[in-house]
C-alpha cells in the first residue's frame, strides 16, 4: 500500500444517512400482543386479588399497581397516565374495538340455558 | 434615547426632528418663580399639527414612529397635562382654553388608544416600538390619573359637558364626536395595564385597578358614567357601547362577594385567607417525605417483580410503602409523548389577573355598583341588547362578549347585595325592626334587573350560544353561558323569594328558558365536546350544567307535565314511507289504522312531555364524564363551591343516573384515589373533604364488584366506553331499544 492509500483519501466514503429506528409506539399492534391485552388477562385470573368490602382504598391501590407493573412490562418508557392515555387512544381503533366487543361477548352468559338462570 | 451621530436611528431622523420642533414650539415651563406653564404663540395649531402626524403619518402608513417619538419627547407629562391644568375650573367661559384642551384630549386618546398584538397585520415597526409603547401607556396612565396639579379624567369630561348638555336632537355632528372622544379616554385610561409578560419596575399601586377607581371616584367620573347609563336611550344612544367598556374595564375580574363585605368581615376575609394558604403549604410539606439520612447515604432497594425481574430504585424513601415505590418507578421515566405549545391567549390578555382592591377603592366601587344597579342598569343593558340585535355599524365583536359578561357580573352583584342587605336586616330585626322595609327592599330588588329578564334578551342569548358555538368564538361563548348561569339562579332565588307576583313572573320566565329543546341540547353539547379550551371556559361550561340540571330537576317535579317544543320528527317517517314504496307508510309495528294516525299526530305535534331522567341521560357519555374528570384534574385549586360541582354531578352519574360504569376508566380512579389517599390529596380541614372521601369509597366499592361480577371490566376499564356496552357492563343486559313514539 502506498502512502495514499493509507491515508483513505482513494476510497469513496459514503455519506448517506442511515435511517433511523424507528420510534417504539403503544399502538393496537402492541396491545393485541402477546404482552399487550391477553397478558392483562392472565395475571388478572392469577395475581389479582381484591378483599371488597371495606377495604375500599387498598383495593383502589392494588388495582392501579396491577395496571402499572403491567403498562411497564408492556411499554417502559412513558409514564403511568401517559400510557394510560396512549391505551385509550388506541382503544378507538377499528381492530382494537372488534377485539374489545369480543372479549365482552366471552363474559355473556351463552345463548341457551340463561333464561332459567336470570328471573 | 438621543443619538449622538444621528446614524442608526430606528425611527426616520427628519419624523424626529419635525417633532421635537413642535413639541419645543406648544410651550414651556416659564422661568418666573411660580412656574407656570406658559403657552406658545401658536399652540393651538400646534397641537393641530401634531395631530395631523399622529393621523396621516401613523395611521395612514400603518407605523408607529410618530407615538414613539412623542414618547420620547415626554408630550404628555411635559406638556398636555401642565396645559390642560392651565384650564381653571371656573374659566369654562374662556373659548380658546376651552379648545386648547380639546386640542389636547383629540392627541391623547390615539396615544392611550389600546394596542393589539395581530400577528397578521403588524409589521418590523409594529415589532420594534410596541414593547416600548405599551409601557409607555402605562406611564401615560400613570402620569394622567395621579397629576397633582388638576383632576385630568375630570377636565376631559368638562370639555363634553357644552356638548351633552345639548338636547340630543340639536346636537351635531362634532358634539357627538366630542363626547365620543371624551368616552374613549375615559375607556383608554381605564383599560391600560402593564404588560403581562413584563415586570413592571415602576410602583403597582400608582397605576393599580385600586389607583383607577379611586382616581375615577375622586374625579367624579363615577357620576357622570351614571348618569349617563341612566339617561341611555333618552339624551344618549350611541354612547352606550362606550359606557359599557369603560365599565367593563373597571370591575372586570372584581371579586363581588369581597366587594360586599364590610371592612371588618374583608379583615377577617384576608386574614383567614392568610391561615388558610399558610395551613395549605403547611400540608405541602408535611407531604413531601423527607429521608432521615444525608443525600448520600446510598441505600439501593430491589423490588421483585413478576417473571422474576428486578427493579432497582435509589433512596431512603423507597422504604417507606409500595404506593411509594411505585411513585419513584414512575417519576424516574424521562419520555415525555409529544404535545401541541399552548396558544398565546389575546382575552386572556385582556382580562388580565383577578383584581385586588384595597378597601378605599373596594367602598367606592361599591358604591357605585350600587347606584348603578338602582338607576342605571336596566336601561343601560336594555340599550345595548338593542344595538346587538340591529347589528349597528358602531359595535364591535368584542363588545357582545363584554355585555354578556357584565350582565352576569351585575346579576351576580345584586344578589350578593340582596345577601348582604339580609344580614344585616335580620341583625336588624333582632334590634327590633320593623318588616316592611324589608318586604320593599325585595319589591325593587328584582325589578331592577327586570332589563335582563325579559323574552327578547332571552331571545339574543339563545342566538348568541348557538352562534357562538357555532363560529367557535370560545371567549364569546364563556360570556354567554356565564350570563346565562347567572340569569338561571336570579330567577330561581326569585321563585323562593316568598312574593306572590314575582313567583309567578319567576315561574312564567322558566317555563319559557326550558320550553325550547334547542337550548338542552346545545347546553348537552357544548359540555360533551369540550376539548383544550382554557380553564374559564371549563369553569362556566361546568357551572352551567350544573345549575340547569338542578334548577330543571326541581322545576320538572313541580311541573309533573312539563312540555318542551322539539323539532318535528319527520325525517324518520319520510325514511319509512319511501322503504314502503309509495304513499302507505310502514304499518309492520302498529296494529290497525287507528293507531297509526295516533302516532301520526303525535310525532308531528311539535310538544312533548318531558322526561328529566331521559334527558340526565344525556350528560353520562363519556365526553361529558371526561370534561368533569379534567376539571376535577385542577383539584388543589378549586374553590369549595367548584369542588361541590364536580362532587354532585359524579354523584348524579355514578347513583341517580345508575352509570357509575362510566367511571370506571383507570385514569378515572388514579385521579379520584389520589384526591384522597395520594401524595398531594385535597386539603383535609376542607368542608368539601368529608363529602369526597364518601363519594370515592362508594365509587370504589362499586368498582370492585363490578370486577368481580364481570372479569372483562377488567379490559374495559383501559378504555372509553360506548353507551351499549357501558349499558351491559351496568345491568348485564342488552339495552332494549325503546319504540319511538
Amino acid at each position: 500500500p502506498t502512502t495514499q492509500s493509507a491515508l483513505g483519501i482513494d476510497e469513496e466514503v459514503s455519506v448517506q444517512k442511515r435511517a433511523r429506528a424507528p420510534n417504539v409506539k403503544l399502538d393496537e399492534e402492541r396491545l393485541l400482543g402477546p404482552a399487550g391485552i391477553p397478558k392483562l388477562r392472565a395475571r388478572a385470573a392469577t395475581g389479582l386479588r381484591l378483599k371488597g368490602r371495606g377495604h375500599e382504598f387498598g383495593d383502589a391501590q392494588r388495582l392501579l399497581s396491577f395496571y402499572q407493573l403491567w403498562l411497564d412490562d408492556l411499554f417502559p418508557k412513558a409514564r403511568f397516565l401517559d400510557a394510560l392515555a396512549m391505551v385509550e387512544k388506541a382503544g378507538h381503533k377499528r381492530r382494537m374495538a372488534a377485539a374489545r366487543m369480543e372479549w365482552i361477548n366471552e363474559g355473556r352468559p351463552g345463548r341457551a340455558g340463561d333464561e332459567e338462570e336470570r328471573d | 434615547m438621543d443619538m449622538p451621530d444621528g446614524a442608526t436611528d430606528i425611527v426616520h431622523p427628519e419624523v424626529r426632528a419635525h417633532i421635537n420642533s413642535l413639541v419645543s414650539a406648544l410651550g414651556g415651563l416659564s422661568v418666573d418663580d411660580d412656574g407656570q406653564y406658559q403657552l406658545g404663540d401658536d399652540a393651538l395649531e400646534v397641537l393641530r399639527d401634531i395631530k395631523r402626524w399622529i393621523r396621516f403619518y401613523d395611521e395612514k402608513t400603518n407605523r408607529m414612529d410618530v407615538a414613539r417619538c412623542i414618547h420620547q419627547a415626554n408630550l404628555i407629562e411635559g406638556d398636555l397635562l401642565p396645559i390642560l391644568a392651565t384650564w381653571p375650573e371656573n374659566a369654562n367661559d374662556s373659548k380658546y382654553k376651552a379648545r386648547i384642551a380639546l386640542a389636547c384630549l383629540e392627541v391623547m386618546v390615539p396615544l392611550t388608544w389600546p394596542m393589539e398584538w395581530d400577528m397578521e397585520r403588524m409589521t418590523v415597526n409594529h415589532h420594534r416600538h410596541m414593547p416600548v409603547l405599551e409601557l409607555a401607556q402605562v406611564a401615560y396612565k400613570r402620569a394622567i390619573i395621579n397629576f397633582d396639579g388638576a383632576r385630568i379624567l375630570h377636565t376631559a369630561v368638562r370639555v363634553a359637558l357644552p356638548s351633552m348638555a345639548v338636547p340630543i336632537g340639536d346636537r351635531t355632528q362634532r358634539d357627538q364626536g366630542i363626547i365620543k372622544l371624551v368616552l374613549f379616554f375615559l375607556r383608554n385610561i381605564a383599560s391600560i395595564a402593564p404588560p403581562p409578560d413584563v415586570k413592571y419596575d415602576g410602583d403597582e399601586t400608582q397605576i393599580s385597578r385600586s389607583a383607577t377607581i379611586d382616581a375615577f371616584s375622586y374625579q367624579d367620573i363615577f357620576h357622570v358614567l351614571l348618569m349617563l347609563a341612566s339617561n341611555m336611550g333618552d339624551d344618549f344612544r350611541n354612547e352606550d357601547t362606550a359606557v359599557m367598556e369603560i365599565i367593563y374595564h373597571l370591575v372586570k375580574r372584581v371579586d363581588i362577594e369581597k366587594m360586599f363585605m364590610s371592612d371588618q368581615q374583608l379583615h377577617k376575609a384576608r386574614a383567614d385567607e392568610l391561615a388558610a394558604v399558610m395551613k395549605k403549604e403547611q400540608e405541602m410539606l408535611k407531604s413531601y417525605s423527607r429521608p432521615s439520612r444525608h443525600n448520600r447515604f446510598g441505600t439501593m432497594i430491589w423490588v421483585k417483580r413478576e417473571d422474576g425481574k428486578m427493579t432497582t430504585l435509589m433512596g431512603q424513601d423507597a422504604v417507606a410503602n409500595a404506593a411509594t415505590r411505585q411513585r419513584k418507578m414512575d417519576n424516574a421515566k424521562t419520555y415525555r409523548p409529544p404535545r401541541r405549545a399552548k396558544k398565546e391567549d389575546k382575552v386572556d390578555r385582556e382580562m388580565g389577573p383577578p383584581a385586588k382592591l384595597n378597601s378605599r377603592a373596594n367602598n367606592q366601587l361599591q358604591s357605585f355598583v350600587e347606584d348603578f344597579l338602582d338607576s342605571g342598569f336596566n336601561p343601560l343593558f336594555s340599550h345595548v341588547r338593542k344595538t346587538i340585535d340591529r347589528e349597528a355599524a358602531y359595535l364591535m365583536q368584542y363588545h357582545r362578549r363584554q355585555f354578556f359578561y357584565l350582565v352576569a357580573w351585575f346579576l351576580e352583584a345584586e344578589r350578593m347585595r340582596r345577601r348582604s342587605k339580609k344580614d344585616s336586616n335580620d341583625n336588624n330585626n333582632n334590634n327590633n325592626n320593623n318588616n316592611n322595609k324589608k318586604q320593599d327592599e325585595q319589591v325593587t330588588s328584582f325589578n331592577l334587573v327586570a332589563g335582563v329578564l325579559n323574552q327578547e334578551m332571552f331571545i339574543t342569548l339563545n342566538k348568541a350560544l348557538h352562534e357562538s358555538y357555532e363560529y367557535k368564538d370560545w371567549h364569546e361563548l364563556t360570556a354567554v353561558m356565564r350570563c346565562f348561569t347567572q340569569i338561571l339562579i336570579t330567577v330561581q332565588e326569585m321563585m323562593q323569594c316568598g312574593r306572590d307576583d314575582d313567583e309567578e313572573i319567576a315561574e312564567n320566565i322558566l317555563s319559557r328558558l326550558f320550553y325550547e329543546e334547542a337550548t338542552h341540547d346545545a347546553v348537552a353539547n357544548i359540555i360533551r365536546t369540550y376539548k383544550d379550551q382554557n380553564f374559564d371556559y371549563l369553569d362556566a361550561a361546568t357551572e352551567l350544567v350544573h345549575h340547569f340540571l338542578r334548577i330543571l330537576e326541581s322545576y320538572s317535579k313541580q311541573n309533573v307535565d312539563m312540555q318542551v317544543r322539539s323539532r318535528k320528527r319527520t325525517r324518520r317517517k319520510k325514511k319509512a314511507a319511501q322503504e314502503a314504496g309509495g304513499d302507505n307508510a310502514a304499518d309492520d309495528d302498529e296494529g290497525d289504522g287507528s293507531e297509526n294516525d295516533e302516532a301520526k299526530a303525535e310525532k308531528t305535534s311539535k310538544e312533548r312531555k318531558f322526561d328529566f331522567h331521559r334527558f340526565a341521560n344525556r350528560f353520562t357519555p363519556q365526553g361529558v364524564v371526561d370534561t368533569f374528570i379534567t376539571f376535577t384534574k385542577h383539584y388543589r385549586d378549586l374553590s369549595d363551591a367548584q369542588l361541590k360541582r364536580a362532587h354532585r354531578y359524579l354523584y348524579r352519574v355514578a347513583f341517580k343516573q345508575e352509570m357509575s360504569v362510566m367511571l370506571f376508566r383507570v385514569d378515572i380512579i388514579h385521579l379520584l384515589y389520589n384526591m384522597v389517599k395520594g401524595p398531594e390529596p385535597l386539603d383535609k380541614s376542607s368542608s368539601m373533604f368529608k363529602d369526597w372521601e364518601e363519594l370515592v369509597k362508594q365509587i370504589l366499592r362499586k368498582c370492585t364488584k363490578k370486577i368481580d361480577e364481570r372479569p372483562e371490566l377488567i379490559i374495559e376499564m383501559l378504555f372509553s366506553k360506548t353507551s351499549s356496552s357501558a349499558h351491559f357492563l351496568e345491568f348485564g343486559y342488552e339495552k332494549q331499544t325503546v319504540s319511538s313514539k
